[in-house]
């Protein structure tokens, strides 16, 4: 080899001691530092349970855990204080959800759309749009749901609503109408089939739509007193949801392989009887994860719940009443911290704490739960 | 079930993937069009001779003749307004008592609509506060404070099975045969001679401080707070970002300890934002005690551990992208360990590992929760760099926030809102364009 | 496996084992007689795999030698023995000695970093890094502390024409080595080889990824440098073995069958399995 100047030379291949001692600490040195920097996360992790329990723990201590998760009056700055949060928990729970409703089957639509049907150069444009509405920041939503969105569900929400039912009810009712024909068909002796089929699909489209009808006219008639509501949340929420559910899935989807589809589509299978009875039952856990993981986001937002959901500490009436305000753990957070801040050590400020290490544990649950998912269908994927 | 029937479920199955595709595109859109149309309405817009002078006065700008020539033609067509106006006051200490304290009380309004319009009466005493010394900038406020000022706007609740309405009536009726009455008539024939709208391209919205809680002039000191936040939570982040990615991929075995270490990371990324914020307010604040209060500096500290895992996971699949044979080549010419790592690994990883810096980047700009407790405040001057290792700063996401729902007059400042959410939202994306941009070259590099 | 058994009592040595052992210097062959490297009983494993199994030789100083076998065989493990590159492999561990320059390199204070200037590599595909083609050439001086630009610039061009690469890249030194034709990019990897000066040039494959021509661009350079360097040549082409080697050992199953002159192997092999593999029957 050569040397520094150039010049030819065979260096002993045997290091002496003082160069190896130094080489093997300035190694472990290195690699010790590089541990170091990574357990930052670790430590991370550790000091905000620390920090976020250590505030929170004074409230249980105070109150009990009976107001906190059990009672239904809310009133931090009344005279007493009462700190019960259960309708606070609810409106978390209620909009969290909601946005499942909207983010699980429209993500998992459009996981399989990404994954199976579409065509790659449309697949290639279609991502960077859910890129975009995973990038979008939650102030950006937030503010969407409550100058845009909020004052249009008030004035024409009925209408909103019943454009919503009218183009997700009518293609649902002609193609129930269509396979309920079918399956009557087959159950009757073959000279009559044409008419029961008729008959039969006519029947269940007639039905549908009529069911559907009621629906529209009620739904139009609907006055929403405040845009500022649990639907509102919920849409936009599920919309914020949509790129995780969407790309976790997709993920899911993918991994299953080509063999399995293949050998489905050999034995004359359709698409959708492929993906739904083969590849979606392997994917499944994967799926799972991708809702857990959507609904953990939904749970976890601040801004968007904070300024659209009216705020209201209130469990609606009737319980699943979407079109009254709610009021959300993080939104309370957000919202009280600002009264309770110069009161360092009151209830008012610890109770915040406490709602902090409820949305911590149940992060917390999510992120295992979904890990230990992913892991086992992972490992079932490659010894399988 | 017949050939048909499966075929025509696998159609509907088909469409309704295709429809959640749609449905997630026209969510897009419909939340980005309002966003990006009114936006840019906080820069293009109609803008009046209130508008230029306040340019003008408050940052030099502008053509001091011809605002000036603009400003003694509007004085004169303001004239009859004020002749009016004295009049009606001449009138009104004439009525009898009764009538006198009613009519005093409905011309103060008027007065004070007027003065929304056509702020501070040239010649007259300042206001004090600057809202009220100039009028209306923009003319679509104008026709709302114009409407405002030709009906009064009053609630029916006669009827009782119903919301209240709200009816609509002339004001110029309440004012009917005193000399107040004919300047109505006057205001809506002489508007556009009062205030002079002309399309106005307001550049120094982005560059401008603002005035009397963003009622006049730009957003500066937002935008200039988030570029503080946002690259102040790099500094932290990518260093430490790195390393890590660098320990995961090149020095950490599958032992049960690294794996608990990835499990914190995914852990990290999962915690909800505003618990990051109170973290942030506990301990860089209450604990290491980093700034006295809110500060910068805080708030960056805090952005980072929140961006962290994301720069791990980003930085880690680019580093392990980079093919093993140039590993190998490195080691076989006789480098070491780290020098492979730093001549050969981490120079072909970067375009991966920039791809994840740039979208943390427009994360950490676009994320509120984690600073409100701990770096932002609602208005404040743009700050110098080296006071934000102490002083707090305002920021996009929170003012934006903040305007929309805390502010005292959220319709005068409606188009600030926009303004703020365009500037946002637009650095926000233009950053993802980049990393798209981005990563397409790579992609393209490694198919060549 | 009646041949090896047979080898075995010939030679005497490793009776307890299976494996096959030739001295390559007691071949006579007429070439420097002093071994290079030799390996005694040296073994590597897998995780609990034997990929190479207690192989003994020795291979003399310059000239080419040639490790033939089918796949699978432990013929590019046990290259990439000789400049330690199975460290980086997880779960690597070996046994028995390989001796250069009178050291077992898997001794406890070997100095990995200088064994690998000593001896340089050459992979299967060609993986110039993502450099111009003068920093790709100039990484391993650098790395040996030159720094003066108009030696680096020496080195590289006497580099580049050793690696008969020169004329066609002297105006685009400047320029990404990705950019270089497949057969270009592997004689760039040579030169980036030679730059340091190795004693050892180790060829794992070098032509698996190439066309013809640039096959027989690389074997032409390979001829030129046989008298300079010691190098090792592990092929799964026999016409290669056959044209470009001076010596050459056949691998089966992590087992040495047997090690000789190139042309005695190819025309009168001792042991049936070697003829098999030579005359097509398996592999």
């Amino acid at each position: 080899m050569i040397d520094s100047t150039g010049c030819r030379c065979r260096p002993s291949l045997v290091l002496d001691d003082r160069t190896r001692i130094r080489q093997r600490i300035l190694e472990t040195a290195g690699r010790w530092t590089l541990g170091a920097v990574t357990s930052l996360s670790l430590v991370a992790v550790l000091f905000i349970i620390l920090f976020i329990a250590r505030d929170a723990l004074p409230f249980f201590r105070l109150r009990g855990l009976m107001e906190f998760f059990a009672d239904k009056q809310w009133y931090p700055s009344g005279a007493p204080p009462h700190f019960g949060a259960l309708t606070i928990l609810y409106g978390s729970g209620l909009v969290a959800l909601g946005a499942a409703l909207v983010a699980v089957p429209l993500g998992i639509g459009a996981a399989i759309c990404l994954s199976d049907i579409l065509p790659f150069r449309a697949r290639q444009a279609v991502k960077p749009v859910i890129e975009m509405l995973a990038a979008i920041p939650s102030v950006a939503y937030g503010f969407f749901a409550l100058v845009v969105f909020a004052p249009a569900l008030q004035e024409r929400g009925g209408l909103i609503l019943s454009v919503v039912a009218v183009a997700l009810g009518a293609p649902l009712a002609l193609l129930a109408g269509f396979v309920a024909g079918d399956l009557v068909a087959d159950a009757v002796p073959e000279q009559r089939r044409g008419t029961h089929r008729v008959l039969a699909g006519f029947a269940v489209t007639i039905t549908g739509l009529h069911l559907l009808g009621g629906l529209v006219e009620q739904l139009a008639g609907l006055r929403i007193a405040s845009g500022t509501n649990a639907l509102n949340v919920s849409l936009i929420l599920g919309i914020m949801a949509l790129p995780t559910v969407v790309s976790i899935s997709e993920d899911a989807l993918q991994s299953v392989g080509r063999e399995l589809r293949e050998g489905s589509y050999a034995l004359g299978a359709t698409r959708a009887e492929t993906l739904l009875r083969v590849v979606a039952p392997a994917a499944g856990s994967g799926i799972a994860a991708a809702v857990i993981l959507g609904i953990m986001r939904a749970i976890g937002e601040t801004m968007v719940v904070w300024m659209a959901s009216g705020n209201a500490a209130q469990i609606p009436q009737p319980w699943f009443n979407f079109l009254e305000p709610v009021r959300t753990l993080t939104a309370t957070i957000a919202g009280d911290m600002g009264e309770a801040d110069q009161m360092t050590g009151s209830e008012r400020y610890h109770v915040l704490f406490a709602m902090a290490l409820v949305l911590l544990v149940f992060s917390f649950a999510c992120n295992t739960t979904s890990e230990l998912i992913l892991r086992r269908s992972r490992r079932k994927l490659r010894g399988g | 079930m017949r050939t048909e029937t499966r075929g025509m479920l696998d159609r509907a199955f088909t469409g309704t993937g295709v429809f959640s595709i749609l449905l997630l595109v026209a969510a897009l859109l419909v939340i980005l069009a309002p966003l990006a149309v009114r936006g840019l309405k906080a820069v293009v817009f109609q803008g009046t001779v209130e508008h230029r002078r306040v340019l003008l006065d408050k940052f030099g700008r502008g053509d001091r003749a011809a605002v000036q020539a603009e400003i003694a033609e509007v004085v004169e067509a303001r004239a009859p307004v004020y002749v009016m106006m004295d009049r009606f006051q001449s009138e009104v200490e004439a009525m009898p008592l009764s009538q006198r304290r009613k009519m005093r009380a409905e011309f103060q309004e008027v007065r004070k609509l007027v003065g929304a319009i056509l702020g501070d009466r040239s010649g007259g005493p300042a206001s004090l506060l600057m809202r009220n010394q100039y009028g209306a900038t923009r003319w679509d406020r104008a026709q709302v404070k114009l409407q405002a000022l030709l009906f009064a706007e009053t609630w029916d609740y006669s009827d009782n099975s119903s919301f209240g309405k709200k009816v609509h009536t002339p004001r110029a009726e309440r004012f009917s045969g005193t000399a107040l009455e004919p300047m109505f008539g006057y205001f809506r024939g002489n508007i556009g001679r009062m205030l002079l709208p002309r399309r106005t391209v307001y550049w120094g919205f982005f560059t401008d401080d603002s005035f009397d809680s963003h009622l006049f002039g730009g957003i500066w000191p937002e935008l200039l707070g988030t570029l503080y936040l946002a690259v102040g939570a790099m500094l932290f982040a990518v260093p430490a970002g790195i390393l890590a990615a660098i320990f995961f991929a090149e020095y950490a075995g599958d032992s049960w300890a690294v794996g608990f270490l990835r499990t914190c990371v995914s852990t990290l990324a999962g915690v909800p934002s505003i618990v990051f914020g109170l973290f942030g307010l506990a301990f860089f604040i209450g604990v290491v005690r980093v700034s006295p209060s809110k500060s910068v500096l805080a708030g960056s500290l805090t952005l980072a551990l929140m961006i962290l895992p994301t720069l791990i996971r980003t930085a880690e699949e680019a580093i392990r992208a980079v093919p093993q044979t140039y590993r190998e080549a490195a080691l076989s010419l006789g480098g070491s360990r780290w020098h492979t790592i730093v001549s050969v690994v981490l120079p072909a990883a970067l375009p991966g590992i920039l791809t994840g810096v740039v979208i943390s980047l427009g994360r950490a700009a676009g994320e509120t929760a984690p600073i409100i407790f701990t770096a932002a405040v609602s208005v404040g001057k743009p700050l110098r760099l080296w006071q934000t290792l102490t002083q707090p700063t305002p920021a996009l996401p929170w003012n934006i926030y903040n305007l929309a729902t805390e502010h005292e007059a959220v319709e005068e400042v409606r188009h600030v809102q926009y303004g703020m959410v365009f500037a946002l939202v637009g650095m926000v994306l233009l950053l993802n364009l980049a990393a798209i941009v981005l990563r397409a070259r790579v992609a393209r590099k490694l198919r060549a | 496996m009646s041949g090896v058994k047979k080898e075995e009592a010939m030679t005497g040595v490793n009776g307890s084992s299976k494996t096959a052992v030739m001295r390559g210097s007691a071949e006579g062959n007429g070439m420097d007689a002093e071994a290079h490297v030799t390996a005694e009983r040296f073994s590597v494993f897998y995780h609990n795999r034997e990929a190479v199994r207690q192989v003994s030789l020795a291979i003399p100083a310059r000239g080419v030698t040639a490790i033939i076998g089918p796949s699978g065989c432990g013929k590019s493990t046990f290259l990439r023995a000789i400049n330690r590159m199975n460290d980086l492999v997880p779960g690597c561990r070996v046994s028995g000695r390989l001796v250069f320059d009178k050291e077992d390199i898997y001794g406890p204070r070997i100095d990995v970093v200088a064994l690998r200037r000593r001896v340089g590599m050459v992979f299967q595909k060609p993986n110039p890094f993502p450099k111009t083609v003068f920093d790709n050439v100039a990484y391993g001086p650098r790395l040996c502390g030159l720094t003066g630009r108009a030696q680096l610039e020496e080195i590289v061009e006497r580099s580049l024409k050793s690696a008969a690469l020169f004329d066609e890249v002297k105006d685009r030194l400047g320029q990404n080595a990705i950019g270089l034709s497949g057969g270009q990019q592997q004689r760039l990897c040579i030169a980036r080889a030679l730059a340091v000066d190795p004693e050892i040039l180790l060829m794992d494959e070098p032509t698996s990824a190439l066309d013809p021509r640039a096959t027989s661009r690389i074997e032409d350079l390979i001829a030129e440098l046989r008298g300079k360097y010691t190098i090792i040549i592990v092929t799964h082409n026999m016409q290669q073995a056959a044209r470009v080697s001076d010596r050459t050992a056949f691998l089966y199953e992590g087992n040495l069958i047997e090690f000789g002159p190139t042309k005695q192997l190819f025309t009168k092999p001792r042991e049936s399995q070697t003829e098999d593999y030579i005359t097509g029957r398996f592999g």
